[in-house]
């Protein structure tokens, strides 16, 4: 009861601080004539839109309203028209970067997954291309996607890339330094068991090397979809992040503001699958940090 | 018949750019089914003697023959079952699945192998916990889950390196209880690494006791309290108390000089 009622209570406060900045964010900049100092004109909606703004942009950029404000729910053929016609709406252009960002993510994981197995394993083959991988690592991968959008086109295959390259070094080096660190008990005990170097492999390296795997993989999600929004950025017909360049250029901010909405939740919902997905694979932590010794 | 035989075996270490002798000159035999323990004071090579019989650390010099066999540095022995003083349980795998791990390795499936780990877990008295992670369990389950996976196999010989050091007095004795009630029924060949001189008579037939370092054997007890033990009732005996101040006697002399040096 006492737990309902804490519940209850965060929640009370959440929604407060929510409403707060929604009503401020709203009509605050109203007042920035009679007390400047306290409202600057950063807030003034030229910049920043505001949540009416956002929202009927929003319905715009689904195709619920024309541009010219009526509802084309109401009427028939225009709401499957605009989506047509107007070929980087919002359904659209998050399915696209959704996708690519999957791909990316994808990619990166399983490559990185591999690529540090390997190194971890082959301590020669770790020393020789360490210099190589701290080198191409301390490059901002961002620096990269110019280039790889001149290279791969301004289709999906760019962004899926420059997504790759931002996610694989982090599982790459998360991995890498797991199976560096397998503890030598384990080791000792499967090969006092009869292992042999291959099963040692596949029975302790692998499984726990995973561990360091999936702790990278909330931090990886979200690098794949930098990496998809910022080649969207350079070049690209369809996606978030082009939808962000167009509002841009047009001066229209709520559209911008419309799409960092959607990437916000895109983020939450793609951050809570792999949490959920992270506490099932490494349930057997879970009970570690409960309690046990 | 001599199971395990060791031969002049030395080893040395680097320590900080000099060499330290840990072992010097240990030779030894254990006769099939015979239980014995190596005593002696923490940091006096022990453990080190028996990693090298185990093939996790290579003698400097000296042989060991296991089975009249010379013992090959870079193969483990089939009939060699190892007990580490952790208990090194695969944390991502369940007490059973651990537990049937030397068995999926030699290729054991399905029924058997279940009917295999349910009767080792029986026999630790984990029957209800087979589904758990060792995370879950206490420090003394966990041992003796160890113990399990190590035996499921059935080894001829084991190796223990102060399986029961890391537990509380009380839950070193359940651990006792549960050993001597294996081993009165399967009869390995033991070779039990301990610095607990009341765990030494508690389990074993012969405590050999090694000096301070460099390891040396100093003297060797013979243990004959008759079996099957209890291992509470047994050290309120006479006999016990008097081979323990015996034994204590020797190796309270190495602990002291091993504290000198």
């Amino acid at each position: 009861m006492t737990q309902l009622r804490h519940h209850l209570g965060l929640f009370a406060w959440q929604m407060v601080i929510v409403l707060g900045v929604l009503t401020f964010w709203q009509w605050a900049f109203d007042l920035h004539e009679h007390m400047p100092l306290l409202i600057p004109d950063l807030f003034d909606p030229y910049f920043v839109s505001k949540p009416s703004e956002i929202f009927d942009q929003f319905l715009v950029l689904s195709c619920f309203k024309s541009k010219l404000g009526a509802w084309n729910l109401a009427v028939p053929g225009a709401f499957t028209g605009c989506l047509t016609k107007f070929d980087n709406n919002l359904w659209f252009a998050t399915w696209v970067t959704l996708k690519n960002t999957f791909f990316g993510f994808i990619t990166g994981v399983s490559s990185g997954f591999v690529l540090g197995l390997v190194l971890g394993k082959s301590r020669r083959l770790g020393e020789i291309l360490q210099p190589s991988i701290t080198a191409v690592n301390s490059i901002p991968r961002i620096a990269l996607a110019p280039i790889i959008v001149l290279a791969f086109g301004i289709g999906d295959t760019s962004k899926v890339v420059t997504s790759w390259i931002c996610v694989v070094f982090l599982v790459f080096y998360n991995v890498f330094a797991g199976a560096r660190t397998v503890d030598e008990g384990f080791i000792n005990a499967a090969r006092l068991l009869g292992a042999t170097e291959w099963q040692i492999t596949r029975t302790v390296i692998i499984p726990s090397s995973m561990a360091w795997l999936f702790a990278s993989l909330t931090p990886a999600i979200s690098f794949a979809l930098i990496g998809v929004i910022v080649g969207e950025f350079i070049g690209a017909e369809h996606g978030i992040g082009r939808l962000i360049i167009e509002s841009e250029a047009r001066g229209e901010a709520s559209g911008m503001m419309v799409a960092v909405v959607i990437l916000m939740v895109i983020g939450v919902i793609l951050s809570a699958m792999i949490w959920r997905l992270q506490a099932y694979l490494l349930r057997w932590q879970v009970q570690t940090r409960r309690g046990g010794e | 018949m001599i199971r395990i035989e060791v031969q002049h075996l030395s080893r040395l270490f680097p320590f900080q750019g000099a060499t330290i002798q840990a072992v010097s000159d240990v030779s030894f035999a254990i006769e099939k089914g015979e239980f014995v323990a190596l005593l002696g004071p923490s940091g006096c090579g022990k453990s080190t003697v028996l990693n090298m019989i185990a093939t996790l650390l290579r003698p400097s010099s000296g042989e060991i023959y296991i089975d009249g066999a010379r013992s090959r540095p870079d193969k483990v022995h089939a009939d060699v079952g190892y007990v580490f003083q952790r208990d090194t349980l695969f944390p991502w795998r369940t007490v059973a699945d651990n537990v049937g791990y030397g068995l999926e390795l030699q290729g054991i499936k399905g029924s058997e192998k279940a009917d295999r780990v349910a009767t080792c877990l029986a026999k630790a008295g984990l029957e209800d916990f087979g589904g758990a992670y060792p995370s879950a369990l206490s420090g003394g389950m966990r041992q003796r889950a160890a113990l399990m996976r190590t035996l499921v196999v059935e080894p001829q010989i084991l190796l223990m390196d102060e399986p029961f050091g890391a537990l509380d007095t009380h839950t070193k004795i359940d651990m006792h209880e549960v050993l001597l009630n294996i081993w009165d029924r399967e009869q390995q060949t033991v070779l039990f690494v301990t610095h607990d001189l009341a765990e030494a008579l508690t389990l074993a037939d012969r405590i050999i006791l090694l000096s301070a370092r460099p390891g040396r054997v100093k003297e060797s007890f013979e243990v004959g309290f008759p079996r099957p033990r209890d291992a509470v009732a047994l050290r309120e005996t006479p006999q016990y108390a008097e081979l323990f101040s015996r034994v204590w006697h020797s190796l309270g002399q190495e602990f002291l000089k091993g504290r000198t040096q």
